[in-house]
């Protein structure tokens, strides 16, 4: 089952809230755990780190760890905070402005493995924030805040867990290490996910679950590495991915989606006004567009892009 | 008393949904059944999913907007107007009443529906008439793929045109298209409708307020895959 949306203002715009209801609409497809990728304004010169301390009590020793081992490889900590309301939770979240640029986010990574006490980072980015936790959508956001959260574009995941564990890492959405501000949620299944982990892993990535979303995000961002735009990549991944999906990949500044040539799961499109929202149930987007509209069914094998300049284009390939 | 949100004026019962996140089907028997209601209109429905669903009297509900999945499933009675757009599946497995949509359908529209009247005045996506048991389902507009899948009894009517592989695995029923077919399914066959057939079918479209003129051709079953062959699995194994 599972749900996935997205949304993309003209300007930046109360994405959080938008985020938030339209998961929480969606909350019967699934509520083991929700999640958002959320793209904040970029500042130069900073990348956000958003990591989950996996015991809480650890969480001091963690970031005394982390920033030693940042230092090492000269990245300094700018600001770090606990980033949840919980206290009594078991673990803890932490969001960290590091003074970093793109090209060190292999180093940061390495930092986090030599730091250990059990940290998991959720995402790193220039604007990018992926905020993930096990409940429904208005339980995460009562525990992280996300409704406050202004940006430019964002991803929402409700999930129902299917073919792995429940478990915050198993959670969407996905980062893709090493790749700054990516992210994806999707809803369905590879069935040809082993031989294109194999290649990716003989590649040098690494994955941090067995959850084939991860796979996919990975995939897309290693063909725009090696010079893809999102539209060619999208658009190999109907060719080369087998099995049934939907699913919604996110850039810094673009957005992208595809659909497999059975397209049994559902997704709905709309654009008004310049705002732009996808989700798998109408209902999703009527938390967004108030008045009654008409939404665009995407068909088999089509893929939609809605890029920076804010223009939709969409093809079956 | 009434509950929150119902305005019962007579016979006649305005909801406003946004008072209803559970319960409104059931209230909806409630009033038809211990009120006498006749007449519901449903305000702010906001695609919500399985509106009107399992109602069993004969009375008119009125949807002022566009509604989600299921919308009058399991209907047995109902007449059921909804002023914008359905939702997946509406009508799934209905029996008897009338479910008349002024915008679109989403997909697997009449999924199994056993009888009465389903009138899509728009298109209908992917999968309309999957599985049709009985009834009359409408389409004024076009169909996506797959639509007409195992259809075994009843008429589809697409005044339109028709998405790829229709009326794949087509049992038996009565299946009309009036525009172009992108592709037929597997042991679908597409022949000329006799002029009793066109008769029958502009009748069935009059009844319903459709009118104008159409040339409506059959699809029907080739038959090939009613009973396996095992000098010819070829039929099966296409499927």
């Amino acid at each position: 089952m599972c749900g996935i949306c997205g949304i993309k203002l003209p300007a930046s715009g109360p994405i959080g809230r938008y985020l938030v209801d339209m998961c929480q609409a969606m909350r019967h497809r699934g509520y083991d755990s929700t999640g958002f990728a959320l793209y904040g304004d970029p500042v130069d010169g900073r990348l956000v780190l958003r990591l989950r301390i996996v015991e809480a009590a650890h969480t001091h020793a963690a970031l005394d760890a982390l920033e030693g081992a940042l230092r090492e490889r000269g990245v300094t900590l700018a600001d770090e905070h606990e980033a949840d309301g919980a206290v009594d939770a078991p673990d803890r979240f932490v969001r960290a402005l590091v003074r970093a640029s793109t090209d060190q986010v292999r180093d940061i990574v390495r930092a986090v493995d030599d730091a250990g006490h059990g940290i998991e980072v959720q995402s790193i980015g220039r604007s990018l924030e992926i905020i993930k936790d096990l409940g429904d959508a208005e339980t995460v956001n009562a525990r992280h805040g996300v409704d406050r959260f202004t940006g430019s574009h964002g991803l929402g995941h409700v999930r129902l867990t299917t073919e792995s564990i429940v478990d915050v890492a198993y959670g969407h959405p996905f980062w893709a290490e090493p790749f700054p501000d990516i992210s994806i949620v999707h809803n369905g299944q590879i069935t040809n996910y082993f031989r294109f982990r194999r290649l990716l892993t003989q590649e040098g990535y690494r994955f941090h679950t067995s959850n084939d979303s991860e796979l996919i995000a990975v995939y897309l961002a290693d063909r725009m590495l090696h010079g893809e735009t999102l539209w060619d990549a999208l658009k190999t991944s109907v060719d080369e991915l087998d099995g049934c999906f939907a699913y919604l990949f996110a850039t810094e500044d673009e957005m992208g989606s595809a659909k497999d040539p059975l397209a049994i799961k559902s997704l709905v499109a709309a654009n008004v006004g310049g705002v732009m929202a996808i989700a798998t149930e109408e209902q999703a987007l009527r938390q967004v567009f108030a008045s009654e509209l008409d939404v665009d069914l995407p068909e088999p094998r089509s893929i939609y892009v809605w890029d920076r300049d804010g223009n939709v284009t969409t093809e079956i390939v | 008393m009434n509950a929150a949100g119902v305005d019962l004026q007579g016979t006649t019962a305005s909801i406003d949904a946004d008072a209803w996140p559970k319960g409104l089907n059931r209230e909806l028997r409630r009033l038809a059944e211990e009120e006498g209601v006749t007449e519901f209109v449903i305000e702010n429905p906001r695609s919500r999913h399985n509106l009107a669903v399992g109602q069993t009297a004969d009375v008119t509900i009125r949807f002022r907007g566009s509604v989600g999945n299921y919308c009058g499933g399991l209907n047995s009675g109902a007449t059921i107007h909804v002023e914008r757009n359905v939702g997946w599946a509406a009508g799934e497995a209905m029996a008897r009443g009338k479910i008349v949509v002024e915008g679109n359908a989403n997909m697997a529209t009449g999924a199994s529906m056993r009888g009465g009247t389903i009138h899509i005045k728009g298109s209908a996506a992917a999968r309309c008439g999957v599985s049709l048991k009985g009834g009359t389902l409408i389409v004024e507009g076009d169909v996506g793929y797959l639509s007409a899948f195992m259809t075994h009894a009843g008429d589809l009517i697409v005044c339109g045109s028709t998405g790829a592989a229709f009326a794949d695995s087509l049992w038996q029923g009565n299946v009309w298209v009036a525009g172009e077919i992108r592709s037929l399914g597997t042991d679908a066959v597409v022949i000329e409708a006799s002029d009793d057939d066109q008769e029958r079918v502009h009748g069935l479209l009059r009844e319903n307020g459709v009118d104008g003129t159409f040339t409506f051709r059959k699809v029907v079953s080739g038959q090939k895959l009613w009973y396996f062959n095992n000098r010819n699995p070829d039929a099966w194994l296409k499927i």
